[in-house]
């Protein structure tokens, strides 16, 4: 599958074209529907934020967005094209999500984050952009990029795994909680990495967090979430093109 | 002087004079032992790694079934093989029996479900997230179940280490399928029990010491793999 | 790690080659035969000559008669070398075997505890047969269908029982005469054995005194050895040939001197006898 880059939506928002298109889309799991979506859109380039309790559907929606998973109902379209499940594993090269729980493999730090771009067969320059990754991350490449991954703290370890999805400049990348357990400091580092991967390569970012206040401080967008439901947006920041 | 003293000087001049007799039946240990080991990791692995990772109907009772095997005596694994060998059997036209490729075919069957059990039981060990993380991570299912595999290399040497450990020192296979053939098919197990039978119990327990460091080599060596993993 | 693989296959293509240099340019002749024969060195000692003189290359399996007989009648041997006279004559009627020739003999003794509760010290071994049964005295057997077990049957037979005693103190071991000879003297029992095994046993002091030999000498003790070739009609890849000249030097005068000649601790373990043909 090949992806368009952004036609000119540079100077707004409102004239990129849809990313992603929901139609009447329902995940249940064992029976019991977790998420349902009738209708719903997200812009390329757009930095979206997701509220809501617990067991809102937050995280399931990111992984139907992600490719992870798919819906028991309805249809999802990515880049105007209806998605089945055997264009996932290319999308997924696309298209990367951070799990609201994080693995890193037994293996060091600078390993850990060049694994997508070996996936994808990156071998010139990938010493630098995992080097360039870990910075982003606030990070010392060369402090930790040596270090096993069994010595690193919980947020050590968060940032980690954040660093391996920046490091192969997705289009689309899906937070899933990426500042739980972490300092104030790195949140900030979180959230400039965030704009960095959407000024440099244009990618559309969609973040859950509870941080509704620091959400508000970086998102073009925010959704929030009740019972498996988008419930419409509760806030936008005064940014580029929204009118 | 007591037995084990005796053994124990016996030992040490069986090494350090290069007894041709001893040696043959190290070397004929050693090339049986590696050879079925390195069998029943190429089979064992992926048949594991299948086991424990798939989900197909019947997985449960095929898990159950491999873990039985584990249980299974050398000497019937011998009769099997001698079955399938023998002249008029199923493969007797390839006149392996009495040879050191029979032992290999014994225990290369003895190793195989050791592994698969014990790569079986590592792949279900593994992190449930791993699955996810290499999901969104964009790696191919190859990809995934080669790194799957590398998540789980400590539970796979310890499934080498233990299926070498049984290889190593069975003695119902060698002797059945092998019998035992001075210079071709005596393994230090079958002259362990030639000696028991000739009654020179210190020769016996001699050449069981040496077994035993022949076996602490391999382990030292395999778990210098480990640190270096 | 690499190094470590490569490692080891450079050790498994060496060995192989090992394994194959070994074999040489003689035939072999695969040979099944009793543990007697092998846990004497009698055959370590035959081996060399038999190269050497015949160029063939002697491989054995030591088993006990029973199934040394069993691995001929699959053609999984070539030659077999066993001693159980009535199982053989029976086994070449049955057209498994050919040119059965008698080769040599050593002798079976009644050994038991010192104290020899069935008093059968110096009788005949018929009769100490039956006052061992008779007085249901502690007995151990091989139970194994070897040789040596065949025998045992034969000597009940001919003391006159109608089958072998069956009682508490008749013990099985199902194991070699070393390990018999072991439980025959922790358990104060009686038990039938061969003379070399038994002068083997015995270099032990303490163990010689806890078995003495009670009864011997008796043309029903000696045990005879025989070569038989397998059958090449029934079996086509038995190397016939190899056979026949093993055999035939084997019963002729070198094959005959150098059985004479063979000693154990300086005793004479086999005695050449195939003068006597059948």
């Amino acid at each position: 599958m090949r992806f368009s880059s952004s036609p000119a939506c540079s100077r707004s928002l409102s004239s990129c074209p849809l990313l992603y298109i929901f139609q009447d889309v329902e995940q249940a799991y064992k029976g019991r529907t977790v998420l349902s979506v009738a209708r719903w859109s997200v812009r390329r380039g757009t930095v979206l934020g997701l509220v809501g309790p617990n067991g809102s559907g937050k995280s399931t929606l990111l992984r139907l967005m992600g490719f992870v998973e798919f819906p028991v109902r309805g249809t999802i379209f990515f880049e105007g094209r209806r998605i089945s499940r055997k264009d996932a594993q290319a999308l997924r090269l696309e298209v990367t999500l951070l799990p609201q729980d994080p693995y890193l493999l037994d293996r060091t730090v600078a390993d850990n984050v060049a694994y997508g771009l070996s996936v994808r067969g990156v071998r010139r320059g990938r010493a630098a952009r995992v080097q360039e990754a870990l910075q982003w991350v606030g990070l010392d490449p060369g402090v930790f990029g040596g270090r096993s991954v069994r010595a690193l703290s919980g947020g050590e370890a968060r940032r980690t795994a954040l660093a391996a999805r920046l490091a192969v400049r997705p289009q689309v990348l899906l937070l899933d909680e990426p500042t739980a357990e972490i300092d104030g400091d790195s949140v900030q580092r979180v959230r400039s990495a965030i704009l960095h991967a959407r000024s440099n390569w244009g990618a559309t970012v969609v973040v859950t967090s509870h941080d509704r206040e620091w959400l508000l401080t970086f998102c073009d967008e925010i959704q929030e979430m009740r019972d498996g439901r988008l419930t419409g947006p509760i806030a936008a920041k005064a940014t580029i093109g929204v009118q | 002087m007591g037995p084990f003293l005796e053994a124990l000087i016996r030992a040490f001049r069986m090494i350090l004079t290069v007894d041709p007799e001893v040696y043959s039946a190290v070397g004929t240990t050693l090339y049986v032992s590696t050879v079925s080991l390195v069998l029943s990791l190429l089979f064992g692995i992926p048949a594991g790694f299948l086991l424990g990772y798939a989900s197909f109907p019947g997985r449960r009772v095929l898990r159950t079934f491999v873990d039985t095997l584990l249980s299974l005596p050398t000497v019937l694994i011998g009769l099997l093989v001698y079955g399938l060998l023998t002249h008029n059997g199923p493969l007797g036209r390839f006149e392996l029996l009495f040879t050191v490729h029979a032992i290999v075919i014994g225990q290369s069957l003895l190793g195989f479900p050791i592994v698969t059990a014990l790569t079986a039981s590592a792949v279900e060990a593994l992190d449930q997230r791993l699955r996810l993380t290499l999901l969104s991570l964009g790696a191919s299912p190859l990809r995934r179940c080669a790194t799957s595999l590398r998540e789980a290399r400590y539970g796979l040497l310890a499934a080498a280490v233990t299926a070498y450990g049984r290889v190593l020192t069975e003695v119902g296979i060698a002797i059945m399928v092998g019998g035992n053939i001075k210079w071709h098919t005596r393994t230090l197990t079958t002259a362990i029990a030639l000696e028991t039978n000739k009654g020179d119990f210190a020769a016996g327990i001699a050449l069981g010491l040496i077994l035993l460091l022949m076996a602490s080599g391999v382990n030292a060596a395999l778990y210098g793999l480990r640190k270096r993993a | 790690m690499k190094k470590a693989i490569q490692g080891v296959l450079r050790l498994l293509v060496v060995l192989g080659v090992l394994e194959y240099a070994a074999a040489g340019n003689a035939e072999t002749l695969m040979m099944a035969t009793t543990t007697s024969t092998d846990a004497t060195g009698f055959l370590d000692a035959l081996a060399p000559k038999v190269k050497e003189i015949l160029q063939i290359d002697l491989r054995w399996v030591a088993t006990g008669t029973g199934k040394a007989l069993e691995l001929g009648k699959r053609c999984d041997v070539d030659i077999l070398l066993v001693h159980a006279p009535r199982a053989e004559k029976e086994y070449v009627q049955h057209g498994y075997g050919v040119n059965r020739r008698v080769l040599m003999y050593n002798d079976f003794v009644l050994v038991g505890p010192p104290s020899d509760p069935a008093k059968v010290k110096g009788s005949e071994i018929e009769e100490a047969m039956r006052r061992i049964a008779g007085s249901k005295a502690s007995f151990v057997s091989r139970g194994d269908n070897s040789g040596t077990h065949m025998k045992e049957i034969e000597l009940w037979r001919a003391a006159g029982l109608a089958d072998v005693p069956s009682y508490p103190e008749y013990l099985e071991t199902g194991q070699g005469m070393m390990a018999t000879l072991e439980v025959a003297s922790q358990r104060r029992a009686y038990t039938l054995t061969d003379r070399a095994t038994l002068a083997k046993f015995g270099e032990d002091a303490h163990r010689a005194s806890s078995l003495p030999v009670l009864v011997e000498g008796a043309e029903s003790l000696k045990n005879y050895y025989s070569l038989i070739t397998v059958n090449p009609e029934k079996c086509p890849k038995v190397r016939a040939a190899s056979a026949e000249k093993f055999t035939e030097w084997m019963v002729g005068p070198e094959g005959q001197a150098f059985i004479g000649a063979f000693r154990v601790g300086g005793r004479p373990v086999f005695l050449p006898d195939a003068q006597r043909r059948q």
